[in-house]
């Protein structure tokens, strides 16, 4: 080959500078995230999970979760309420301004507006900071994802679908245990129309011998086995649920603050 | 015919570049894209800045969205500690739970008018007899609130001397500061007498 150096050396240069950017950059930029505080605050985040709730993230991993659901949520904007807190001396001219004022919705400069505006006239007001966004407004989330959230998983479940909805909330947005098992059990019978598989291999129906099992699962009207029988959650099925139940997005750190 | 043949099959000799320059539209192509590239990363890369996600572009504009630690804010930040901590017992509406805590609406340890003996039951602890609401309780409380700061302390209290209808006004850092520089290093949990010999 003609000028074998020269493509060697080009073809390394291409590749050296894509690892740069793809690996060196963010170990650089990400690689020493450590534990933080919450906003305005002095406990610590994240802790780590609870043991049976990390046993739960492998069988998260093992069951393919990751491959219908996302755990990262995306945040578009940020946007400002300004909330009155006190009338002053004379509320009822607070009270006339205030209802001229748009006081949701708005940007941080005219917030602070809007803020001085009510001080002036002897009320008192403070500034809500929200996250916005399609995700924000489904409910899964109160903030983006930063990488703090994912500091003690391993390997992390970030996902890159959604046929099933996000997952980073689920802990808040269904904090029933019993919700989580049927739904695992039978999606169907908590979430209608719901496409998810059911895992049923992950519980054992059996016969109810004397008294019902404590910890069989409680299913809606319409629903479950039949009658004489009870499911019961095999321990990977509880591990899960506990998994599914720490997953929270509730708490403001620095990267991504929100008024709690 | 032949000559057809003949040029079909044997074409003229090997193409070759010639050595001509770049095209100017190109030149003028790329440095168009490169700043259209560099206005990108300056809004959007927050300069490699860890801290710094979308949608803020910088860590200045970040700073700026921190909240303010107002009245209204401290309150929130109390009630998300106080559902943590002391709600388990507690109750988020503030009840009690029989057999398990006694309710902290209307009390009156809570609603005295100074916070001193408030302060003192969640950073030593609580043992023994004690009257709440005309109701007697004999339970004990661990001091869930010696490891919390004085800052968050002080914002629990806060919160719960001014929710379910309590109105006995905020405690500031600096009350429980000076609470806890009174107590030691090693306070020992009070009963209702020793409770009551404070002063309010």
């Amino acid at each position: 080959m003609k000028n074998g150096a020269a493509v060697f050396l080009a073809v390394f240069i291409a590749l050296g500078l894509s690892w740069c950017g793809f690996v060196l950059a963010p170990i650089h930029q990400l690689g020493g995230v450590k534990q933080t505080t919450v906003l305005n605050s002095s406990e610590l985040y994240p802790i780590g999970r609870p043991g049976d709730a990390n046993s739960g993230l492998q069988v998260y991993r093992a069951n393919g979760c990751a491959a219908c659901h996302t755990e990262q949520v995306r945040q578009t904007g940020v946007a400002c309420d300004v909330v009155l807190t006190g009338a002053g001396k004379n509320p009822e001219a607070v009270s006339n301004l205030v209802s001229t004022l748009k006081l949701d919705g708005l940007a941080k400069e005219v917030a602070e507006a809007m803020s001085d505006k009510i001080t002036a006239a002897g009320g008192k007001a403070e500034i809500h900071i929200f996250a916005t966004g399609p995700d924000i407004r489904r409910g899964w989330g109160m903030r983006q994802s930063v990488a703090e959230d994912y500091l003690y998983d391993y390997p992390v479940q970030l996902g890159s679908l959604r046929v099933g909805p996000d997952l980073s909330n689920i802990g808040m947005r269904e904090p029933d245990l019993n919700w989580q098992l049927v739904h695992l059990y039978a999606p169907a019978a908590e979430a209608k129309g719901s496409t998810m598989p059911p895992f049923g291999y992950l519980f054992e129906v059996r016969k109810i011998g004397g008294a019902p099992a404590p910890d069989a699962l409680v299913f809606p009207k319409g629903s479950g086995p039949p009658a004489g029988y009870e499911v019961v959650p095999k321990p990977e099925a509880r591990e899960l649920a506990a998994y599914l139940l720490s997953l929270r997005l509730n708490v403001p750190v620095y990267d991504a603050p929100f008024t709690p | 015919m032949n000559h057809e043949l003949k040029s079909s099959t044997q074409p003229d000799a090997e193409p070759t570049a010639s050595r001509s320059t770049v095209p100017m539209w190109i030149v003028v192509l790329l440095l168009v894209l490169l700043f259209l590239g560099g206005v990108y990363f300056d809004h959007h890369s927050g300069w490699f800045d860890a801290q710094v996600y979308q949608p803020y572009a910088s860590a200045e504009e970040l700073d700026a969205y921190q909240p303010k630690s107002g009245a209204a804010a401290m309150l929130a930040q109390g009630k998300r500690t106080y559902d943590m901590i002391c709600g388990v017992c507690h109750g988020p509406d503030g009840m009690g739970k029989p057999n398990q805590a006694p309710p902290l609406a209307g009390s009156e340890w809570v609603n005295a008018k100074g916070f001193a003996r408030l302060a003192h039951i969640p950073l030593t602890g609580l043992n023994g007899p004690l009257e709440v609401e005309g109701k007697d309780w004999n339970l004990s409380m661990a001091p869930m609130g010696a490891a919390l700061s004085d800052a968050d302390l002080a914002n629990v209290l806060s919160y719960i001397r001014e929710s379910w209808g309590n109105k006995a006004g905020p405690v500031t850092a600096d009350d429980i500061k000076s609470v806890r520089a009174a107590l030691g290093a090693r306070p020992q949990p009070l009963n209702e007498q020793q409770l009551k010999a404070l002063a309010e």
